[in-house]
Protein backbone atom coordinates (compact mmCIF):
# COMPACT_ATOMS: atom_id res chain seq x y z
CA UNK A 1 0.00 0.00 0.00
CA UNK A 2 1.14 3.68 -0.67
CA UNK A 3 2.17 5.89 1.92
CA UNK A 4 -0.68 8.69 1.31
CA UNK A 5 0.80 11.97 -0.50
CA UNK A 6 1.70 14.93 1.29
CA UNK A 7 -0.61 17.81 0.32
CA UNK A 8 -0.66 18.83 -2.88
CA UNK A 9 1.57 21.52 -4.48
CA UNK A 10 -0.44 25.14 -4.39
CA UNK A 11 -2.25 25.41 -7.77
CA UNK A 12 -2.11 21.85 -8.38
CA UNK A 13 -5.94 21.24 -7.95
CA UNK A 14 -7.30 23.32 -10.33
CA UNK A 15 -10.50 23.46 -8.68
CA UNK A 16 -9.33 25.18 -5.25
CA UNK A 17 -8.40 28.64 -5.32
CA UNK A 18 -5.07 29.51 -3.48
CA UNK A 19 -5.35 32.71 -1.68
CA UNK A 20 -3.06 35.26 -2.83
CA UNK A 21 -3.25 38.87 -0.90
CA UNK A 22 -3.54 42.60 -2.71
CA UNK A 23 0.11 43.83 -1.71
CA UNK A 24 -0.26 47.01 -5.09
CA UNK A 25 -2.70 48.68 -7.02
CA UNK A 26 -2.64 51.15 -9.31
CA UNK A 27 -5.33 53.12 -11.08
CA UNK A 28 -5.28 53.05 -14.70
CA UNK A 29 -7.90 54.97 -15.61
CA UNK A 30 -11.02 56.03 -14.38
CA UNK A 31 -12.72 52.29 -14.41
CA UNK A 32 -9.51 50.11 -14.61
CA UNK A 33 -6.89 49.31 -11.88
CA UNK A 34 -4.26 46.85 -12.18
CA UNK A 35 -3.70 44.92 -9.10
CA UNK A 36 -0.40 43.39 -8.01
CA UNK A 37 -1.04 40.14 -6.04
CA UNK A 38 1.37 38.11 -3.99
CA UNK A 39 0.79 34.95 -1.69
CA UNK A 40 1.55 35.54 1.84
CA UNK A 41 3.50 32.10 2.33
CA UNK A 42 5.91 32.23 -0.89
CA UNK A 43 3.48 29.73 -2.92
CA UNK A 44 4.04 30.38 -6.95
CA UNK A 45 1.63 29.90 -10.02
CA UNK A 46 3.71 29.61 -12.99
CA UNK A 47 2.55 31.24 -15.74
CA UNK A 48 2.71 32.22 -19.61
CA UNK A 49 2.06 35.37 -21.30
CA UNK A 50 -1.42 35.54 -22.40
CA UNK A 51 -2.53 32.87 -20.35
CA UNK A 52 -5.58 33.69 -17.66
CA UNK A 53 -6.06 32.95 -14.27
CA UNK A 54 -9.77 32.89 -12.43
CA UNK A 55 -9.88 35.64 -9.58
CA UNK A 56 -12.43 34.98 -7.10
CA UNK A 57 -13.85 37.06 -4.98
CA UNK A 58 -14.79 35.63 -1.75
CA UNK A 59 -18.79 35.85 -1.83
CA UNK A 60 -19.23 37.64 -5.03
CA UNK A 61 -18.03 35.40 -7.88
CA UNK A 62 -15.42 34.66 -9.97
CA UNK A 63 -14.15 35.95 -12.93
CA UNK A 64 -11.31 35.03 -15.89
CA UNK A 65 -8.58 37.92 -15.84
CA UNK A 66 -5.46 37.62 -17.84
CA UNK A 67 -2.07 38.18 -16.58
CA UNK A 68 -0.63 41.60 -17.40
CA UNK A 69 2.81 41.53 -15.50
CA UNK A 70 6.02 39.61 -16.63
CA UNK A 71 6.25 35.81 -15.43
CA UNK A 72 9.47 36.70 -13.75
CA UNK A 73 8.07 35.60 -10.11
CA UNK A 74 5.68 33.22 -9.91
CA UNK A 75 4.87 34.19 -6.41
CA UNK A 76 3.17 38.52 -7.58
CA UNK A 77 0.90 38.30 -9.86
CA UNK A 78 0.00 41.40 -12.19
CA UNK A 79 -4.26 41.70 -13.45
CA UNK A 80 -5.44 44.59 -15.40
CA UNK A 81 -9.02 44.62 -14.21
CA UNK A 82 -11.94 46.74 -15.91
CA UNK A 83 -14.86 47.49 -13.72
CA UNK A 84 -17.84 46.35 -15.71
CA UNK A 85 -20.25 44.07 -13.51
CA UNK A 86 -20.72 42.97 -10.09
CA UNK A 87 -16.86 41.24 -9.70
CA UNK A 88 -15.15 43.25 -12.05
CA UNK A 89 -16.18 46.22 -10.17
CA UNK A 90 -15.62 44.51 -6.29
CA UNK A 91 -12.13 43.23 -7.88
CA UNK A 92 -11.35 46.95 -9.09
CA UNK A 93 -11.98 48.08 -5.74
CA UNK A 94 -10.26 46.29 -3.71
CA UNK A 95 -7.27 47.71 -1.22
CA UNK A 96 -4.32 46.80 -0.22
CA UNK A 97 -3.88 43.54 2.31
CA UNK A 98 -7.35 42.42 0.83
CA UNK A 99 -7.56 37.95 -0.09
CA UNK A 100 -8.35 37.35 -3.62
CA UNK A 101 -8.98 33.47 -4.57
CA UNK A 102 -6.64 32.90 -7.45
CA UNK A 103 -6.67 29.12 -9.96
CA UNK A 104 -5.11 28.98 -12.65
CA UNK A 105 -2.78 29.51 -14.39
CA UNK A 106 -5.03 28.35 -17.55
CA UNK A 107 -4.85 28.22 -21.37
CA UNK A 108 -2.38 28.93 -23.92
CA UNK A 109 -0.28 31.42 -24.10
CA UNK A 110 1.09 34.03 -26.44
CA UNK A 111 3.93 32.06 -29.31
CA UNK A 112 6.94 33.80 -27.72
CA UNK A 113 9.58 31.05 -28.30
CA UNK A 114 8.06 30.04 -31.94
CA UNK A 115 8.04 33.85 -32.61
CA UNK A 116 12.05 33.98 -31.94
CA UNK A 117 14.18 35.14 -35.05
CA UNK A 118 10.66 36.84 -36.21
CA UNK A 119 9.77 39.75 -36.41
CA UNK A 120 7.30 40.74 -34.13
CA UNK A 121 3.72 42.97 -34.15
CA UNK A 122 1.79 43.52 -31.39
CA UNK A 123 -1.51 45.36 -32.03
CA UNK A 124 -3.58 45.98 -28.98
CA UNK A 125 -6.98 47.58 -28.76
CA UNK A 126 -8.42 48.79 -25.75
CA UNK A 127 -7.71 46.67 -22.52
CA UNK A 128 -6.47 43.90 -24.85
CA UNK A 129 -2.87 45.43 -24.21
CA UNK A 130 -3.17 43.81 -21.01
CA UNK A 131 -2.31 40.45 -21.79
CA UNK A 132 -0.47 41.83 -24.77
CA UNK A 133 2.06 43.88 -22.03
CA UNK A 134 2.63 40.28 -20.52
CA UNK A 135 4.26 39.29 -23.84
CA UNK A 136 6.18 42.37 -24.54
CA UNK A 137 7.57 42.34 -21.39
CA UNK A 138 8.89 38.97 -21.71
CA UNK A 139 10.34 39.91 -25.06
CA UNK A 140 11.60 43.45 -23.92
CA UNK A 141 14.05 41.14 -21.57
CA UNK A 142 15.11 38.70 -23.94
CA UNK A 143 15.26 41.25 -27.15
CA UNK A 144 17.88 39.80 -29.00
CA UNK A 145 16.10 36.80 -29.54
CA UNK A 146 13.66 39.07 -31.64
CA UNK A 147 13.99 40.68 -35.16
CA UNK A 148 12.17 43.95 -35.12
CA UNK A 149 9.28 44.77 -33.01
CA UNK A 150 6.30 46.91 -33.11
CA UNK A 151 3.39 47.57 -31.04
CA UNK A 152 0.53 49.34 -32.30
CA UNK A 153 -2.32 50.24 -29.59
CA UNK A 154 -5.35 51.82 -30.09
CA UNK A 155 -7.62 53.13 -27.00
CA UNK A 156 -11.08 54.98 -26.73
CA UNK A 157 -9.42 58.62 -25.98
CA UNK A 158 -6.11 59.59 -24.40
CA UNK A 159 -8.01 59.27 -21.04
CA UNK A 160 -8.18 55.53 -21.33
CA UNK A 161 -4.89 54.57 -22.10
CA UNK A 162 -3.45 52.31 -20.29
CA UNK A 163 0.32 51.70 -18.57
CA UNK A 164 0.67 55.31 -18.93
CA UNK A 165 4.71 54.95 -17.83
CA UNK A 166 5.14 52.00 -19.96
CA UNK A 167 4.07 53.67 -23.04
CA UNK A 168 6.59 56.40 -21.88
CA UNK A 169 9.33 54.17 -21.17
CA UNK A 170 8.62 52.50 -24.42
CA UNK A 171 8.53 54.97 -26.40
CA UNK A 172 11.91 55.85 -25.50
CA UNK A 173 13.67 52.64 -26.84
CA UNK A 174 15.45 52.64 -29.65
CA UNK A 175 14.64 48.89 -30.59
CA UNK A 176 10.86 49.10 -30.60
CA UNK A 177 8.23 50.83 -32.48
CA UNK A 178 5.70 52.03 -30.89
CA UNK A 179 2.44 53.68 -32.57
CA UNK A 180 -0.30 54.60 -30.27
CA UNK A 181 -3.79 56.40 -31.53
CA UNK A 182 -7.09 57.39 -29.93
CA UNK A 183 -10.45 57.06 -31.63
CA UNK A 184 -11.60 60.53 -30.47
CA UNK A 185 -9.69 63.34 -28.23
CA UNK A 186 -10.35 67.21 -28.27
CA UNK A 187 -7.96 69.79 -29.59
CA UNK A 188 -5.46 69.17 -26.65
CA UNK A 189 -4.40 65.79 -28.09
CA UNK A 190 -1.13 66.16 -30.24
CA UNK A 191 -0.94 62.43 -31.22
CA UNK A 192 -2.91 60.30 -33.92
CA UNK A 193 -6.61 59.90 -33.97
CA UNK A 194 -7.69 57.24 -36.02
CA UNK A 195 -8.44 53.15 -35.12
CA UNK A 196 -5.70 51.24 -34.60
CA UNK A 197 -5.83 48.62 -37.82
CA UNK A 198 -5.47 51.62 -39.87
CA UNK A 199 -1.61 51.90 -38.31
CA UNK A 200 -0.67 48.86 -39.91
CA UNK A 201 0.11 50.69 -42.90
CA UNK A 202 2.40 53.16 -41.39
CA UNK A 203 4.62 50.14 -40.53
CA UNK A 204 3.94 48.02 -43.36
CA UNK A 205 8.10 48.68 -43.93
CA UNK A 206 8.81 47.79 -40.43
CA UNK A 207 8.11 43.93 -40.98
CA UNK A 208 8.75 41.41 -43.43
CA UNK A 209 5.50 39.60 -43.69
CA UNK A 210 6.30 35.76 -43.87
CA UNK A 211 8.59 36.11 -40.87
CA UNK A 212 6.57 38.04 -38.86
CA UNK A 213 4.73 36.79 -36.15
CA UNK A 214 1.52 39.03 -35.06
CA UNK A 215 -0.02 38.77 -31.49
CA UNK A 216 -3.65 40.65 -31.17
CA UNK A 217 -5.92 41.52 -29.10
CA UNK A 218 -8.92 43.55 -28.36
CA UNK A 219 -12.52 43.45 -29.42
CA UNK A 220 -13.56 41.18 -31.88
CA UNK A 221 -14.63 43.56 -34.88
CA UNK A 222 -10.72 44.99 -34.32
CA UNK A 223 -9.43 42.09 -34.64
CA UNK A 224 -11.30 41.30 -37.91
CA UNK A 225 -10.33 44.26 -39.80
CA UNK A 226 -6.64 43.65 -38.21
CA UNK A 227 -6.74 40.59 -39.61
CA UNK A 228 -7.52 41.85 -42.97
CA UNK A 229 -5.04 44.10 -42.77
CA UNK A 230 -2.36 41.63 -41.89
CA UNK A 231 -3.77 38.86 -44.52
CA UNK A 232 -3.47 41.73 -47.26
CA UNK A 233 0.28 42.59 -46.53
CA UNK A 234 0.81 38.75 -47.21
CA UNK A 235 1.40 37.78 -43.30
CA UNK A 236 0.23 34.26 -43.51
CA UNK A 237 -2.42 32.97 -41.10
CA UNK A 238 -0.71 30.54 -38.95
CA UNK A 239 1.51 33.32 -38.20
CA UNK A 240 -1.63 35.56 -37.12
CA UNK A 241 -2.18 35.23 -33.33
CA UNK A 242 -5.22 35.91 -31.58
CA UNK A 243 -6.77 35.97 -28.24
CA UNK A 244 -10.35 35.37 -27.54
CA UNK A 245 -12.38 36.48 -25.17
CA UNK A 246 -15.75 34.03 -24.42
CA UNK A 247 -17.59 33.16 -20.80
CA UNK A 248 -14.92 31.31 -19.27
CA UNK A 249 -16.80 29.53 -16.21
CA UNK A 250 -14.76 26.19 -15.50
CA UNK A 251 -11.54 27.16 -17.17
CA UNK A 252 -10.76 23.64 -17.46
CA UNK A 253 -12.88 23.06 -20.70
CA UNK A 254 -15.69 21.14 -18.79
CA UNK A 255 -18.66 22.80 -18.88
CA UNK A 256 -18.65 24.41 -22.21
CA UNK A 257 -19.73 27.70 -21.63
CA UNK A 258 -16.52 28.85 -23.77
CA UNK A 259 -17.04 26.40 -26.82
CA UNK A 260 -16.02 28.26 -30.29
CA UNK A 261 -16.83 25.97 -32.88
CA UNK A 262 -15.00 22.47 -31.61
CA UNK A 263 -12.51 24.07 -29.06
CA UNK A 264 -12.78 25.36 -25.79
CA UNK A 265 -11.50 29.27 -25.19
CA UNK A 266 -9.76 28.03 -22.06
CA UNK A 267 -8.03 25.17 -22.79
CA UNK A 268 -7.33 25.72 -26.17
CA UNK A 269 -7.53 29.60 -26.30
CA UNK A 270 -7.30 32.04 -25.31
CA UNK A 271 -4.60 32.28 -28.07
CA UNK A 272 -4.94 30.59 -30.87
CA UNK A 273 -3.79 31.08 -34.58
CA UNK A 274 -5.96 32.45 -37.44
CA UNK A 275 -5.26 29.75 -39.44
CA UNK A 276 -7.26 27.61 -36.66
CA UNK A 277 -9.83 30.19 -36.41
CA UNK A 278 -10.42 30.82 -39.93
CA UNK A 279 -12.72 28.04 -40.61
CA UNK A 280 -14.98 29.23 -38.28
CA UNK A 281 -14.86 33.39 -38.36
CA UNK A 282 -17.27 33.26 -40.73
CA UNK A 283 -20.12 31.65 -38.31
CA UNK A 284 -21.93 34.86 -37.01
CA UNK A 285 -23.43 32.99 -34.10
CA UNK A 286 -20.02 31.69 -32.73
CA UNK B 1 12.34 66.52 -47.27
CA UNK B 2 11.89 70.09 -48.02
CA UNK B 3 15.49 69.79 -49.99
CA UNK B 4 13.75 67.49 -52.54
CA UNK B 5 12.29 68.73 -55.81
CA UNK B 6 8.54 67.91 -56.44
CA UNK B 7 9.78 65.22 -58.88
CA UNK B 8 11.87 63.26 -56.29
CA UNK B 9 9.30 63.62 -53.90
CA UNK B 10 6.71 62.38 -56.05
CA UNK B 11 8.81 59.52 -56.97
CA UNK B 12 8.96 58.40 -53.70
CA UNK B 13 5.38 58.77 -52.06
CA UNK B 14 2.87 56.09 -51.45
CA UNK B 15 0.68 58.16 -53.44
CA UNK B 16 2.45 58.37 -56.72
CA UNK B 17 5.37 55.97 -56.32
CA UNK B 18 4.06 53.47 -58.87
CA UNK B 19 2.85 56.18 -61.58
CA UNK B 20 4.89 55.73 -64.66
CA UNK B 21 7.69 58.26 -64.85
CA UNK B 22 5.61 60.23 -67.62
CA UNK B 23 2.73 60.72 -65.46
CA UNK B 24 5.13 61.71 -62.74
CA UNK B 25 6.68 64.24 -64.53
CA UNK B 26 3.14 66.08 -65.36
CA UNK B 27 2.23 66.12 -61.59
CA UNK B 28 5.49 67.60 -61.04
CA UNK B 29 4.82 70.78 -63.13
CA UNK B 30 1.29 71.47 -61.47
CA UNK B 31 2.78 70.88 -57.90
CA UNK B 32 4.88 72.86 -55.10
CA UNK B 33 6.19 72.42 -51.73
CA UNK B 34 4.64 73.55 -48.14
CA UNK B 35 5.83 73.78 -44.81
CA UNK B 36 3.60 74.33 -41.72
CA UNK B 37 4.28 74.44 -38.28
CA UNK B 38 2.63 72.87 -35.44
CA UNK B 39 -0.88 74.76 -35.51
CA UNK B 40 -0.71 76.21 -38.88
CA UNK B 41 -3.67 75.45 -41.19
CA UNK B 42 -3.11 73.69 -44.33
CA UNK B 43 -6.53 74.34 -45.52
CA UNK B 44 -9.82 75.76 -43.97
CA UNK B 45 -13.69 74.72 -44.21
CA UNK B 46 -15.90 76.79 -46.45
CA UNK B 47 -12.56 78.17 -48.20
CA UNK B 48 -12.39 77.34 -51.98
CA UNK B 49 -10.99 73.94 -52.35
CA UNK B 50 -8.33 74.98 -54.81
CA UNK B 51 -5.22 72.21 -54.11
CA UNK B 52 -4.65 68.43 -53.07
CA UNK B 53 -2.13 68.29 -50.71
CA UNK B 54 0.16 64.82 -50.40
CA UNK B 55 1.62 64.85 -46.84
CA UNK B 56 5.13 64.29 -46.52
CA UNK B 57 5.87 64.00 -43.29
CA UNK B 58 4.57 65.04 -40.03
CA UNK B 59 0.81 64.96 -38.98
CA UNK B 60 -2.14 66.36 -39.77
CA UNK B 61 -5.48 66.77 -37.75
CA UNK B 62 -8.59 66.64 -39.99
CA UNK B 63 -11.12 68.61 -37.84
CA UNK B 64 -14.37 70.50 -37.53
CA UNK B 65 -14.72 73.78 -35.31
CA UNK B 66 -17.70 73.50 -33.33
CA UNK B 67 -18.63 76.74 -31.89
CA UNK B 68 -18.41 77.28 -28.26
CA UNK B 69 -16.57 74.26 -28.07
CA UNK B 70 -13.45 74.72 -30.61
CA UNK B 71 -11.97 72.62 -32.43
CA UNK B 72 -13.17 69.03 -32.88
CA UNK B 73 -10.42 66.64 -33.90
CA UNK B 74 -11.73 63.47 -35.84
CA UNK B 75 -9.04 62.05 -37.56
CA UNK B 76 -5.55 62.70 -38.26
CA UNK B 77 -3.02 62.11 -41.01
CA UNK B 78 0.53 61.09 -41.59
CA UNK B 79 3.12 61.51 -43.55
CA UNK B 80 2.70 58.92 -46.72
CA UNK B 81 -0.53 59.96 -47.17
CA UNK B 82 -3.04 62.69 -49.05
CA UNK B 83 -5.32 65.20 -47.94
CA UNK B 84 -8.65 66.68 -49.95
CA UNK B 85 -10.65 65.80 -52.38
CA UNK B 86 -12.76 68.47 -52.52
CA UNK B 87 -10.82 70.10 -55.24
CA UNK B 88 -12.73 67.27 -57.57
CA UNK B 89 -16.23 68.10 -56.40
CA UNK B 90 -18.08 71.05 -57.37
CA UNK B 91 -18.70 73.41 -55.53
CA UNK B 92 -14.59 73.09 -54.54
CA UNK B 93 -14.96 74.34 -51.51
CA UNK B 94 -13.60 72.33 -48.45
CA UNK B 95 -15.75 70.80 -45.91
CA UNK B 96 -13.49 70.25 -42.97
CA UNK B 97 -10.07 71.89 -41.41
CA UNK B 98 -6.53 70.71 -41.56
CA UNK B 99 -4.40 71.43 -38.97
CA UNK B 100 -0.65 70.52 -38.25
CA UNK B 101 -0.64 68.94 -35.12
CA UNK B 102 3.45 68.92 -36.13
CA UNK B 103 5.73 70.40 -38.44
CA UNK B 104 4.42 68.61 -41.68
CA UNK B 105 5.64 68.76 -44.89
CA UNK B 106 3.67 68.67 -48.32
CA UNK B 107 3.28 68.52 -52.05
CA UNK B 108 0.57 70.66 -52.57
CA UNK B 109 -1.22 70.22 -56.46
CA UNK B 110 -2.59 72.90 -58.08
CA UNK B 111 -6.67 71.74 -58.19
CA UNK B 112 -7.54 73.65 -61.13
CA UNK B 113 -4.83 72.62 -63.45
CA UNK B 114 -4.99 69.13 -62.26
CA UNK B 115 -8.45 68.93 -63.60
CA UNK B 116 -7.50 70.32 -66.75
CA UNK B 117 -4.72 67.92 -67.18
CA UNK B 118 -7.38 65.10 -66.25
CA UNK B 119 -9.82 66.23 -69.16
CA UNK B 120 -6.84 66.01 -71.04
CA UNK B 121 -5.22 62.94 -69.80
CA UNK B 122 -8.40 60.70 -69.24
CA UNK B 123 -6.50 57.66 -68.51
CA UNK B 124 -4.15 59.48 -66.01
CA UNK B 125 -7.22 61.55 -64.55
CA UNK B 126 -8.65 58.08 -63.80
CA UNK B 127 -5.60 56.55 -62.10
CA UNK B 128 -5.31 59.50 -59.80
CA UNK B 129 -9.11 58.85 -59.16
CA UNK B 130 -8.53 54.87 -58.65
CA UNK B 131 -5.73 56.15 -55.65
CA UNK B 132 -7.98 58.88 -54.08
CA UNK B 133 -11.16 56.28 -54.16
CA UNK B 134 -8.42 53.83 -51.98
CA UNK B 135 -8.01 56.87 -49.84
CA UNK B 136 -11.67 57.73 -49.59
CA UNK B 137 -12.59 53.90 -48.58
CA UNK B 138 -9.80 53.68 -46.02
CA UNK B 139 -11.08 57.42 -44.17
CA UNK B 140 -14.60 56.46 -44.35
CA UNK B 141 -13.61 52.54 -43.01
CA UNK B 142 -11.94 54.26 -40.16
CA UNK B 143 -14.62 56.74 -39.35
CA UNK B 144 -17.57 53.84 -39.55
CA UNK B 145 -15.25 51.57 -37.03
CA UNK B 146 -14.74 54.78 -35.06
CA UNK B 147 -18.26 55.18 -34.67
CA UNK B 148 -18.73 51.84 -32.97
CA UNK B 149 -17.04 52.73 -29.81
CA UNK B 150 -15.48 49.55 -29.97
CA UNK B 151 -13.62 50.08 -26.23
CA UNK B 152 -16.58 51.51 -24.45
CA UNK B 153 -18.24 49.62 -21.89
CA UNK B 154 -18.84 45.88 -22.49
CA UNK B 155 -20.95 43.43 -20.79
CA UNK B 156 -21.35 42.51 -17.42
CA UNK B 157 -18.96 40.12 -15.32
Amino acid sequence: MREPSSAPPPGANPYIPVPFRVSGRRRETADTVTLRLRSPTGDSLPFKPGQFMMLYVFGVGEVPISVSGRPRRADILEHTVRAVGPVTRRLAALRRGDWVGVRGPFGQGWPLALAEGFDVLLVAGGLGLAPLRSALLQILAQRDRYRRVTVLYGARSPADLLYRLDLTRWQQRPDLELRVTVDRADERWRGQIGVVPALIAQVERQFEPTRTVALVCGPEVMMRFTVRELQKRGVPDDLIYLSLERNMKCALGLCGHCQFGPAFICKDGPVMPFSRLAPFSEIREL
Amino acid sequence: MSDHTPAEILGSHPFTADLSDEDRAQLAKLARLGVYDPDDYLLREGQPATAFYLIVEGLVSIELFIPGHGPRPLQTVEGGSAVGWSWMLAPSRWEFDARALERTTALILDGERLRDLFVEDCCLGLRIAHRLLFVVAERLKAARLQLLDLYGPPREL
